[in-house]
């Protein structure tokens, strides 16, 4: 099979049962996505497939032949952080980490198709991501914070 | 007042980038050559002789190349003070997820498939799950064997109460007979999963007759010193490398599937790695212990408590291992900061067969919290005086001994809790079926052993060493701003150098847990620095011909009485060599500090469902000097949060002692649509421990929090549910139960 | 997770024979989200995975005279997104919008969500409740079933083997019906409903007319509650009427314990939540 992980091209032959998120950690080494409860509900497995926020232990690597994927390790322009990840930095939107490489994923999705999501909006498809540190309020306050920088940018 | 340039100042986490790039590696992020995966049978019975177990067909499968069983490491026990448990259950299987035999094979796969080949055949024997039957007359004996284990002692009578300890004060059964009222209640709390998103993870490779590994747990050095004993290998033989832990809340002190890794990688010459699977988390983890809490409590007309009985049960499960101390708190919680001159506390510790508990966030808090300040909430409400005032009424003020026996200097109990009615409009006007409810917990500070070094480098760089494995509660950060703060540099020049346990030069370091890593390692990393301006002084004052008498530090200038005034980074890039500061600080001893907390919940309820929906949490904190704000509100938020989910939702639900919430599908925790309006308030400080008058914050967030909902629930529609959590079928039916006795 | 083979034909045809030719060893596979899940917990097995992703055409909603027809492999996310379904079925898109997360609805299908028949999934009471139909096609034929009949039991339909939902189609929600979904969810907002209800209902003169309720979570299938409708067709509009009416729901659901809730709390609740659905429905209780 054929895909593109944050730009770059992977020809790539996979058994049939092997999972998206398997494939990106062990076959192409990128463990900045998580794997946690393995059925698709806290979202630290989050990457993008063409653009739409997925959880990748519950989908087959098959499943994404010719399709572009970003991960974690895609969201920052080389060095320079992404408004996003500087964000949770500043305002403590991380704790552990371990939810946060989904946590910004999912959250630049949010931001990708919602520029300035109220935080309704924001709760409402960040209700996917669970976190045991935060308790939320700074992941919030993050997402917030990185949608007024962007907007300024504009 | 001090005048602080690092010490609290928000200060995002020194990790924070490599966290948010996802460059940061976890356990499960590590690959070895050769590395083998490792995965585990687990028993399908909870108590049961094993007959036979038959592993010739896994064995014959390709690409295994171990499989062990309880015979295979026989005698290796485990538990962090006392040690019942086997690696591997050797002969017997005493709860439903007991681990049975564990395989090594090239891939995830094929260790499943060799894991679904093991036959074993077991007799049932009869089980018990609940402490009242556990300690009944005739209730079949889960260790009989107790007192040969290593950390035990024989029992008087064989039971399986392993653990009963009594602390009586005062004329006890004379304040009962002089009582106005007596108030008798019963209150539970289920078990509950620390859900930290990071399973348990366990990577050993043994070379050069060394056990390396690399695991999350957050207190290496205890944990090298148990596998000292499970292993039978020498200190010097174990080395525990550092990774980043992706949550803790207590469940990452003890590594379960470890001791299985090593044997594993022994037999099988290889690495071997064993990720838990979630599924495993929850039937074979090491969750908060359920309790039972019986009161019997004197109370005279005017509202003042004169004696109280506090019977507080532990259900221990099927070992006691996994539990630091072989016990936790809690029954002392169960009596708290009133003032109460007699007293009889009972901490009774149970063997049932079932998931043996370990630690979570204030081990034994948050249940007897729940316990007490309900049952005092229920007795005001009898009594028709107003909650707030019937606590104002009876707790500690200086100089008074609480309840609980414990020793407190400044005990700024009172202030906090009318801190948290004001900011919470504790008085204000109420909707129909909305109510507030006010608990009160505390924590004093966990002591314990730290080590720094801190090391100047030519360039002006810092470097502080460290034993540390922060879980994520941010202690690097706190570190690095007191290293930064002593020797007037910026936190970002501030470089980690993380030991493996042969960092410390023989010294044991307790890592964290237990809100000590504030209170001991900003002593340790206070005490490195100043060791290192000691060092750089000396160096100073040698380059400069001048007295060391006569070299001032301030920030980054060197000052000489009439010399020009120099940077000393300036200087030492002259000398061109580093200098390095030690400490090693014993810190054991308890402290007489405390933070409390005081929260105020309001919630709405709906009558017709029992649907709870918590509108508002005021939580008031009695601090110390806040050392990084966001850090501190972090720990409040999460623990906020962690608190609504054990109040309301979380439970590991069990049907003949197997646990059957084995997903986060139906283990449910709070998602961000979930969580209240939360308003803190923290009081100035005026107390603490240390060089920077600090106290704990990672506990007491989440103590109050389940019985504030629980009173505030009362307040709304009158009913009192005294069993967590409080689902709203409970809420429902007792309302319904009232409405049929009313009629 | 067993070793299968993934087969991507280019064709509907080409899928269907594929089913045909493995029968049982072989399982349509969708979005996965659902099927990856039990694979992963070794509740199923298939050798051959038939992934419909190449195949072309069975994707996106168009109108046409007979309302809506959504492709089996429209994903939940764009049901609730699309302009089509939000003007010509609202309830629709509302309760797709419902369906456990974003993440969730980006990769389920519509066609999988049915054929998976869960019963706790959300798209079933609307579907019902509008009269929506789907389209089943075998290499032997073509059919359309609607969705009221395509649920057997608990996590079984009136699919034969070899058989495949291709389309949907839900005629248009009447533009002067009041309709509303309600999701019981009394521990987490991610979690599945403890119960849920949908319900549709038109005045005419001060009567309630084209009632339909329909509930999920509350029995081994989705199901229609005619008692309910019947109960309330015709009649004037008042609090008590619409009560009793919610009252026979009980008759027609046949809930099971689970971490959600007790049968028996679920039953009150199904009472409860028709109720209130029928007063917004019917304009008796703010919307």
């Amino acid at each position: 099979m054929h895909l593109t992980v944050n730009g770059n091209p992977h020809d790539i032959d996979v058994p049939a049962g092997r999972t998206l998120v398997d494939l990106l950690r062990d076959d192409l080494g990128l463990t900045g996505t998580k794997e946690a409860c393995s059925v698709g509900v806290c979202g630290a497995c989050t990457v993008l497939v063409d653009g739409r926020m997925v959880a990748s232990c519950i989908m087959l690597a098959a499943q994404v032949d010719g399709a572009e994927i970003v991960t974690i390790e895609g969201v920052a322009d080389g060095e320079l952080l992404h408004p996003l990840q500087r964000a949770f930095v500043e305002a403590g939107g991380l704790q552990c980490g371990i939810c946060t490489p989904g946590q910004i994923v999912a959250a630049k999705a949010l931001l990708d198709a919602n520029p300035a999501p109220t935080e309704d909006e924001i709760a409402d498809w960040m209700m996917g991501n669970l976190c045991r540190c935060t308790g939320y309020y700074q992941i919030r306050e993050a997402i917030l914070e990185a949608a007024r920088v962007s907007g300024r940018a504009r | 007042m001090v005048d602080y340039h690092a010490i609290g100042t928000p200060t995002p986490r020194v990790d924070g980038v490599e966290k948010v790039t996802g460059r940061a590696l976890y356990a499960g992020d590590r690959r070895l050559p050769g590395m083998l995966t490792g995965r585990l049978l687990h028993s399908h019975r909870p108590h049961a002789r094993i007959v036979r177990i038959d592993t010739s067909a896994a064995r014959a499968l390709p690409g295994v190349h171990a499989v062990i069983t309880g015979d295979d490491v026989r005698g290796h026990l485990y538990g962090r003070r006392i040690k019942d448990m086997p690696v591997l259950a050797d002969g017997l299987v005493r709860y439903f997820g007991e681990r049975v035999a564990a395989v090594a094979a090239e891939d995830e796969e094929t260790a499943r498939r060799a894991v679904d080949l093991i036959e074993v055949e077991y007799e049932d024997l009869p089980a018990v799950f609940d402490v009242v039957d556990a300690i009944a007359p005739g209730a079949p004996l889960l260790h009989p064997a107790f007192g040969t284990y290593p950390g035990t002692q024989p029992l008087d009578v064989p039971s399986n109460a392993y653990d009963h300890t009594v602390t009586e004060r005062g004329d006890f059964d004379g304040a009962f007979a002089e009582a106005d009222f007596v108030f008798e209640r019963t209150f539970s709390t289920q078990r509950m999963h620390q859900a930290y998103l990071e399973p348990h993870t366990s990577l050993v490779s043994v070379t050069d007759g060394r056990a390396h590994i690399w695991t999350n747990t957050k207190a290496p050095h205890s944990i090298r010193e148990v596998l000292t004993v499970t292993l039978g290998l020498a200190p010097e033989q174990i080395v525990l490398h550092h990774s980043h832990i992706g949550g803790d809340f207590g469940g990452k002190g003890t590594p379960l599937d470890l001791p299985i890794a090593y044997f594993l990688a022994q037999a099988s010459g290889r690495p071997v790695r064993m990720v838990a699977d979630y599924v495993e988390e929850f039937m074979a983890g090491n969750p908060r212990h359920a309790t039972l809490t019986r009161f019997r409590t004197a109370v005279m007309r005017d509202g003042t408590i004169t004696a109280h009985h506090v019977e507080y049960f532990v259900n221990s499960g099927a070992y006691a291992a996994y539990k630091p101390g072989g016990r936790i708190g809690g029954a002392t919680r169960a009596a708290g900061p009133y003032r109460i001159p007699n007293t009889r506390i009972e901490s009774i510790h149970v063997y049932t067969n079932s998931v043996p508990g370990g630690h979570m966030r204030a081990p034994g808090g948050p249940q007897g919290v729940f316990a007490l300040e309900s049952h005092l909430d229920a007795i005001a409400r009898e009594l028709d005086i107003d909650p707030l005032e019937f606590r104002m009424h009876n707790l500690i003020a200086e100089g008074d001994e609480p309840a609980s026996g414990d020793q407190i200097t400044r005990p700024r109990v009172r202030e906090t809790l009318q801190a948290a009615a004001d900011a919470a409009g504790y008085r204000d006007a109420k909707a129909l079926h909305v109510g507030r409810g006010m608990a009160i917990g505390d924590h004093g500070a966990g002591g314990g052993v730290g080590n720094a070094e801190v090391t100047i480098h030519p360039d002006g760089a810092v470097t502080l060493g460290t034993a540390i494995f922060d879980q994520g509660s941010g202690t690097y950060t706190t570190l690095a701003q007191v290293v930064a703060e002593e020797l007037g540099v910026p936190v970002d020049r501030i470089r980690f150098e993380i030991w493996d346990t042969d960092g410390t030069g023989g010294e044991d370091d307790s890592g964290i847990g237990g809100s000590r890593a504030t209170r001991v390692n900003t002593v340790a990393a206070h005490a490195a620095a100043q060791d290192a301006r000691t060092a750089l002084t000396r160096v100073l004052a040698a380059q400069l011909g001048v007295a060391e008498a006569d070299v001032a530090l301030r920030g980054p200038d060197v000052l000489t009485p009439g010399g020009e005034p120099h940077t000393w980074a300036a200087i030492l890039a002259e000398v061109g060599r580093s200098v390095t500061g030690r400490s090693h600080v014993d810190e054991r001893g308890p402290t007489h500090m405390t933070g409390f907390a005081a929260q105020i919940a309001e919630v709405a309820v709906d009558p017709e469902t029992g649907q709870v929906t918590v509108l508002k949490i005021t939580s008031a904190h009695d601090v110390g000097r806040v050392l990084n704000p966001i850090g501190h509100q972090g720990q409040i938020n999460g623990g906020v949060i962690q608190g609504l989910g054990y109040a309301l939702m979380e439970e590991l639900t069990f049907a003949d002692g197997q646990v059957t919430s084995l997903s986060f599908g139906d283990y449910k925790i709070p998602t961000m649509r979930d969580v209240p309006q939360l308003t803190t308030v923290l009081l100035e400080p005026d107390n603490g421990i240390g060089p920077y008058q600090i106290k704990g914050i990672g506990e007491t967030p989440n103590t109050p929090v389940a019985a504030a909902i629980a009173n505030a629930i009362a307040d709304a529609v009158g009913i009192r549910i005294s069993d967590l959590p409080i689902t709203a079928e409970k809420v429902y039916r007792a309302l319904q139960n009232r409405g049929a006795a009313a009629q | 997770m067993t070793a299968t083979r993934f087969h991507t034909p280019a064709t509907l045809d080409e899928a269907l024979g594929l089913l045909d030719e493995h029968g049982d060893d072989a399982r349509l596979f969708a979005g996965g989200t659902a099927m990856v899940t039990l694979m992963k917990q070794s509740l199923l097995a298939a050798d051959h995975l038939v992934s419909l992703q190449r195949v072309p055409g069975l994707e996106g909603v168009r109108l046409e005279a007979d309302g809506l027809h959504i492709g089996a492999l429209t994903r939940h996310r764009d049901v609730e997104t699309s302009d089509l379904v939000r003007v010509y079925a609202p309830l629709l898109a509302h309760v797709y919008s419902r369906v456990a997360t974003v993440r969730i609805r980006n990769a389920a299908t519509v066609g999988g969500g049915l054929a998976h028949a869960d019963p706790a999934q959300d798209p079933p009471a609307a579907l019902i409740a509008l009269d929506a139909r789907v389209r089943i096609a075998s290499r032997r034929s073509v059919r359309e079933l609607p969705v009221e009949e395509l649920f057997v039991d608990y996590y079984e339909t009136a699919l034969a083997p070899g058989e495949a939902i291709t389309e949907l189609i839900v005629p248009r929600q009447p533009a002067d019906a009041g309709a509303v979904y309600l999701k019981f969810l009394p521990r987490t907002e991610d979690d599945y409903a403890t119960v849920a209800v949908a319900a549709l209902a038109r005045i005419v003169d001060g009567r309630a007319h084209g009632v339909r309720v329909a509930l999920i979570a509350a029995g081994p299938t989705p199901v229609r509650a005619t008692v309910v409708e019947r109960a309330l067709e015709g009649a004037p509009i008042t609090a008590e009427a619409v009560r009793r009416a919610a009252e026979a729901v009980v008759d027609a659901v046949d809930p099971l314990d689970d971490f959600r809730g007790s049968a028996g709390y679920k039953r009150d609740m199904a009472v409860v939540f028709t109720r209130r659905a029928l007063e917004r429905a019917l304009g008796l209780s703010p919307a």
